[in-house]
């Protein structure tokens, strides 16, 4: 993981709820092999009273290394909290409306009216650099920083990667209104370089012929047009040249005076007649005919059939014969090389047919927006921002963080040489990134509640994490409570039991504490710390020989827990350590770096982290708000007993591929 | 196999609601947005009064591949943005390993080597093999993907439009199911259209029918369309994932010459950059100025270790894998299971599946689509390719020595015979491939035609004038033709406002699924009833998957 350990993520209960989708009873019925990516582990959850439908998905071990918890998982800063449903809500589980648009570089807000005609693009000055993606600024090609002489020719140069318009020879008269002045100049410049390519088609390939009368007024003219400056081949012009000849051609096919709908109805669907109708001639011809030998006195013959597009003004477009040859011969030329072709990135927003990078146009900025956010299921605004780009204010924000209690984790730093300078204990502290196999953890975890009311929380764990790394993990003390967040002051006054809890284990105190199951470590006013105990496991990737070292030092109760854990998916584990010890003797030492054994044996990507899934479960009295159908409980008149349970991945450290 | 087709002429009520709401709204120029803001005041829905409008004008057209998902507006030439899904998009929310380019950790990560399949198994939003997808993970990737192209891309509200889906004509119905679900349920599209990529493709080349070569990821897929239609189709493994797993190989081998476990150690973003950037295809090799290119070298980053340094590489590197892979050179055809033919021979098939007057018609309508197709020579080699299976067998599927056998024998029987005979025997077979005049045969044939027949002289008078508007079409010749997409036929369609077959309403669809669907395809959408103006109450009671189903 890219965040530095410890972590914590909480994983949205949304990901429990399947989709309601009542094909999906249907079809899991028909196909009953569908795997089942989670190997059920039994968790020590105490099962409370919670709903029915959720009772099935209890009995599963949240596991963070599927594939698929990494779409439920989130940063418990990122969540939301819907008040009315009393629940946790991620992107997943909100709506979004956009209150506005505006352009991150300037800042400037776009009309709603305007967005979609600017492409979703800033329409003033702001670009990024096709080339590197940082922002260009426009600057004068004169060296003359006089204030009046402004006038010399203007580019857009990245201060980066110092690419400019000149590279793809592009200059600006004025410094103000460049995109319409790049539009401009990258229209009539494409033309040129295509009209090229247009006129050595021409001749083999296309079939003019005599176009009819009124076609030909049009088309001749921009034909003739053609020729002298556009382009009909860029994509672009493509696309408007075939809708233009597709409406044509449906005006054409579809608006006969005899009619039989008239033009009452014609005007309906006229434009989609024609090429609609020609589109399903082949299956239901014969009801068509039928129908038109129903409202007409003769059986007509067929509507006039639409024709394809026949030259490149109506949008045909047959590629050059050494259009593809040149091509090749540009890549493979001195000057062009590995950077002068445009990388993947660059193309993904620039014509389709770029492909050097002397293709690339600057690029406007895109557009961002501000959105409110709902809760999907009751549509309460959870979010909402102003409305001015500007402001970083909300006028609404219910996130989670202030409704649920916050994890954090630290490791419990052994207290056996208790005051000892920082420094010596600081060594003591397990490197979090190279956690050594098999030596036991000590970790805090510390919950903070934001709520106004006392929560009660039930935690549980799988004894052993799920995956092939069997860790074991005890949580020395699952249930307790946390203080409500009252008044700062409240704990000052609180005398002084807390405060000799707190300086006995804070300053490390004149005798030492031994984290004991079933006590708390450590309260305060609003947060409680208790230990978690960590075995972590051997990885299966280990070299054969620290494997074999384990296996000696440890004896038959390491080799049953790893044999255990890759039972569990369905390796047969004795087998493989046998044979590892016979197939790779030499490879013994390598430590890291390719390891070639058998491909189940290979470390996974993150594999070696070590993560925790921890089930939370708290429950609350609350004051009793308008909906009482939420309640679980009611105890009396004015509070309501409120219960809210998901899945929490403690992220630990990495653990080391050799055994220390 | 049907599927586009049919769309209804007429404007359906949803769509005149929502213009008359936008005409009411343009109807006021003077009433400022404000004002607006303030009627709807009541509503909890304050903040997107003025947005709403917008994303009803809209439709959103959505392109569905196996790897990639391309976004943008009706009418738009080309898609808004595509989005991905390799691990990098499939990382939690939070993780940003991806940025941290060139870190050490980052770095360590990745030589780790892969068989081919793991190898690019995480790119890919799903299979066609659903045996070992797991489809809940096909929707969560689909959700963020289509949230992120609408957050950061469209701009628009999601789901208060319609929205067209352009898919792959055959799908499984577990995928499909999966995806219209995940689109339902999770936002409020109020229809789902779907449209099938081939029949776009031809749409947005102008033509009517043609041949589609959709070079894709898991597989090319070549099909026949004929006035829309699809006519006949064929697969082949021998697509761009093996391409790239090839290239692969040989980059492997470049930065390790010694492993030779097929093993692949090169990053697969970093392979992919080197394809698109240089992978080619010697466009004819008999031509000697191509031989040239195969001495030149250019220089690539160094795959073990790419940043650092470069690597000078024969520029034959990369039309090697292509020739390999997609024209399945140094296999001998026998050897060649039915789904990995080479694309030369899986385009040859697919014209000889064609009747002849509508293969004369797709071969001079050949039309490269796909990831595959922007590699620089594929195209022109592939059809020199099948011009040469054409010279050499003509249009009959049946091969073997006896055969020649036999044919050698009879056309000695024939020279001794009678001399004169031979080519008109000779020309038989290879009939659509010469320039015939499509315009000339018709005509020939509804002469006829009219001998039996009575003589109706606005019949003659009508078909007079049909002739003269009958412009010679290119037929019987191989040649291309260049589309701009599956896409970009979307949305020339869909801002045509032509309907599909498939419309797809979102209450019927949440209260069945896709059992919902009408078998048969027929028995829906009276189009015929609806423009006499039967249409009383709307018969929109069945939908249909069409050749979906």
């Amino acid at each position: 993981m890219s965040r530095p350990f410890p972590y914590a993520y909480l994983s949205c209960p949304c990901a429990d709820t399947p989709m309601p989708d009542p094909s999906r009873k249907r079809r899991s019925r028909e196909s009953p092999q569908k795997p089942n990516p989670e190997q059920p582990h039994p968790p020590k959850v105490p099962q409370g009273n919670q709903e029915e439908d959720e009772e099935q998905e209890e009995d599963q071990t949240f596991d963070p290394r599927s594939p698929r918890s990494n779409f439920s998982l989130y940063p418990p800063e990122q969540l939301l909290y819907c008040e009315d449903c009393h629940q946790i809500k991620c992107p997943r589980c909100i709506t979004e409306e956009i209150v506005c648009w505006y352009c991150p570089s300037c800042l400037f807000e776009t009309p709603s009216s305007m967005v979609r005609s600017e492409g979703n693009r800033c329409a003033r000055n702001c670009f990024n650099c096709p080339a590197c993606t940082a922002p260009l600024a426009v600057t004068t090609l004169e060296n003359v920083t006089g204030g009046g002489s402004q006038q010399g020719p203007w580019v857009l140069a990245c201060g980066y990667c110092m690419w400019t318009t000149l590279d793809i020879g592009i200059k600006f008269d004025k410094p103000t209104n460049i995109r319409t002045q790049l539009f401009k100049l990258t229209d009539s410049s494409r033309g040129r370089q295509m009209s090229k390519t247009f006129t050595d088609l021409k001749s083999p390939l296309s079939t003019y012929a005599s176009i009819d009368e009124q076609f030909a007024a049009s088309s001749t003219e921009s034909k003739n047009g053609d020729l002298a400056e556009p382009a009909p081949l860029d994509p672009e012009a493509q696309f408007a040249a075939l809708k233009n000849f597709y409406k044509n051609q449906i005006a054409e096919t579809s608006s006969s005076p005899t009619d039989p709908l008239g033009p009452d109805f014609g005007a309906g669907f006229s434009s989609p007649g024609a090429l609609n109708r020609i589109m399903s001639l082949y299956t239901s011809s014969s009801r068509l005919s039928s129908l038109y030998g129903g409202t007409s006195k003769k059986p007509k013959s067929k509507p006039p059939v639409m024709r394809e597009a026949l030259t490149a003004s109506e949008g045909l477009k047959t590629p050059a014969p050494d259009a593809e040859d040149t091509i090749i011969q540009r890549m493979v030329s001195d000057d062009c090389g590995w950077d002068g072709l445009a990388s993947l990135e660059q193309r993904t927003f620039q014509a389709p047919d770029a492909r050097f990078v002397e293709d690339l146009l600057p690029l406007p900025v895109l557009l961002r927006t501000k959105r409110s956010k709902r809760c999907k299921s009751c549509k309460h605004i959870l979010v909402k921002p102003e409305f001015k780009p500007q402001s970083t204010r909300f006028r609404i924000r219910l996130i989670a963080l202030s409704y649920i209690p916050l994890p954090t984790l630290r490791p419990l730093v052994p207290g056996a040489h208790g005051g000892l300078p920082t420094v010596s204990s600081s060594s003591l502290a397990p490197n979090l990134d190279a956690l050594p196999p098999l030596r036991t953890v000590q970790l805090l975890l510390t919950l903070k509640n934001h709520m106004f009311d006392p929560v009660r929380v039930t935690l549980a764990t799988p004894s052993v994490t799920p995956g092939r790394v069997a860790s074991k993990v005890t949580i020395l003390c699952p249930q307790f409570d946390i203080g409500a967040n009252s008044d700062v002051w409240d704990e000052a006054l609180q005398g002084t039991s807390v405060g000799d809890q707190r300086a006995s284990s804070r300053g490390g105190g004149l005798y030492e504490k031994v984290a004991e199951a079933g006590k708390v470590w450590d309260k305060g006013r609003n947060w409680t710390t208790v230990v978690l105990e960590v075995v972590p496991g051997t990885l299966p990737g280990g070299t054969a020989g620290a494997r074999r070292r384990v296996q000696q030092a440890t004896g038959a109760d390491v080799g049953g827990t790893t044999t255990r854990a890759r039972g569990g998916d369905g390796i047969s584990g004795d087998d493989d350590d046998g044979s590892d010890d016979d197939a790779l003797p030499a490879l013994d030492w390598s430590g890291q770096g390719q390891d070639p054994g058998p491909q189940p044996q290979q470390l996974q990507p993150d594999e070696d982290v070590l993560e925790i899934p921890v089930f939370v479960r708290m429950e609350w009295d609350s004051d009793n708000q308008i909906d009482q159908e939420q309640s679980v409980g009611r105890q009396n008149a004015d509070t309501v007993k409120r219960e809210l349970a998901y899945w929490m991945v403690l992220g630990v450290g990495k653990i080391n591929p050799k055994i220390v | 196999m049907a599927s586009i087709s049919t769309a209804t002429a007429s404007d359906e009520k949803p769509t005149f609601t929502s213009m008359s709401v936008r005409h009411s709204q343009s109807g006021r120029p003077s009433t400022p947005q404000n004002q607006l803001r303030s009627q709807h005041s009541s509503f909890p829905s304050t903040s997107s009064a003025g947005s709403s409008f917008r994303g009803e004008e809209d439709t959103i057209i959505f392109e569905l591949g196996s790897r990639w998902l391309r976004a943008g507006l009706e009418g738009d030439s080309t898609p808004m943005c595509v989005v991905g899904t390799g691990p990098e998009d499939s990382r939690r929310v939070g993780d940003y390993r991806g940025w941290l380019r060139g870190d050490a950790t980052s770095g360590k990560s990745y030589p780790q080597s892969a068989t081919p399949e793991e190898w690019t198994d995480s790119y890919e939003l799903w299979k066609m093999d659903l045996r070992d997808v797991d489809l809940g993970l096909v929707e969560d990737k689909l959700e963020r993907m289509v949230r992120e192209a609408y957050n950061k891309y469209l701009l628009t509200d999601a789901g208060t439009s319609r929205l067209v889906l352009v898919l792959p004509s055959v799908m499984p119905h577990p995928l499909l199911s999966a995806v219209l679900s995940t689109l339902f349920t999770r936002w409020r599209f109020p229809s789902i259209t779907l449209l099938p990529s081939p029949g776009m493709v031809v749409a947005a080349a102008g033509v009517r029918s043609a041949l589609v070569v959709d070079i894709g990821w898991a597989e090319t897929v070549v099909t026949g369309i004929y006035e829309y239609r699809e006519v006949s189709t064929r697969r082949s493994t021998r697509a761009m994932k093996l391409l790239l797993q090839e290239t692969g190989r040989s980059l492997s081998r470049l930065s390790n010459s010694s492993d030779e476990s097929g093993q692949i150690s090169v990053d697969l973003d970093f392979c992919e950059e080197v394809v698109s950037r240089f992978a080619w295809c010697n466009s004819d090799p008999s031509d000697p100025a191509n031989a040239s290119l195969l001495h030149r070298t250019v220089s690539i980053p160094s795959p073990s270790r790419p940043g650092s340094n470069y690597l000078d590489v024969p520029f034959s590197t990369f039309s090697e894998p292509v020739e390999k892979v997609l024209l399945a050179k140094g296999t001998t055809e026998c050897d060649l299971d039915d789904e990995e033919k080479p694309l030369p021979t899986l385009v040859y098939r697919t014209l000889l599946d064609l009747p002849p007057d509508a293969r004369g018609t797709c071969m001079s309508r050949v039309i490269f689509v796909g990831g595959g197709s922007k590699i620089p020579g594929i195209r022109r080699r592939v059809l020199k390719d099948v011009e040469r299976l054409v010279e050499r067998y003509g249009w009959s599927p049946v091969r073997g020595k006896s055969i020649e056998n036999a044919c050698e024998e009879l056309e000695k029987i024939h020279i001794s015979h009678t001399p004169t005979s031979i080519t008109s025997d000779k020309e038989e077979p290879e009939e659509p491939e010469e320039p015939v005049d499509g315009s000339s045969r018709s005509s020939s044939r509804e002469d006829n035609e009219d001998d039996g027949q009575e003589v109706d002289p606005v019949e003659q008078k009508l078909r007079r004038s049909k002739e003269k508007e009958e412009k010679p079409h290119a037929h019987g010749v191989l040649r291309e033709v260049e589309s701009l997409g599956a896409w970009a036929g979307a949305s020339l369609v869909t801002s045509l406002k032509i309907r599909s077959m498939v419309e797809i309403e979102r209450e019927k669809y949440l209260q069945n699924g896709l059992a919902g669907a009408s078998r048969d395809p027929e028995s829906h959408g009276h189009v015929p009833d609806r423009r006499s103006g039967l249409r009383a109450g709307g018969d929109r009671s069945s939908w249909t998957l069409a050749g979906w189903a």
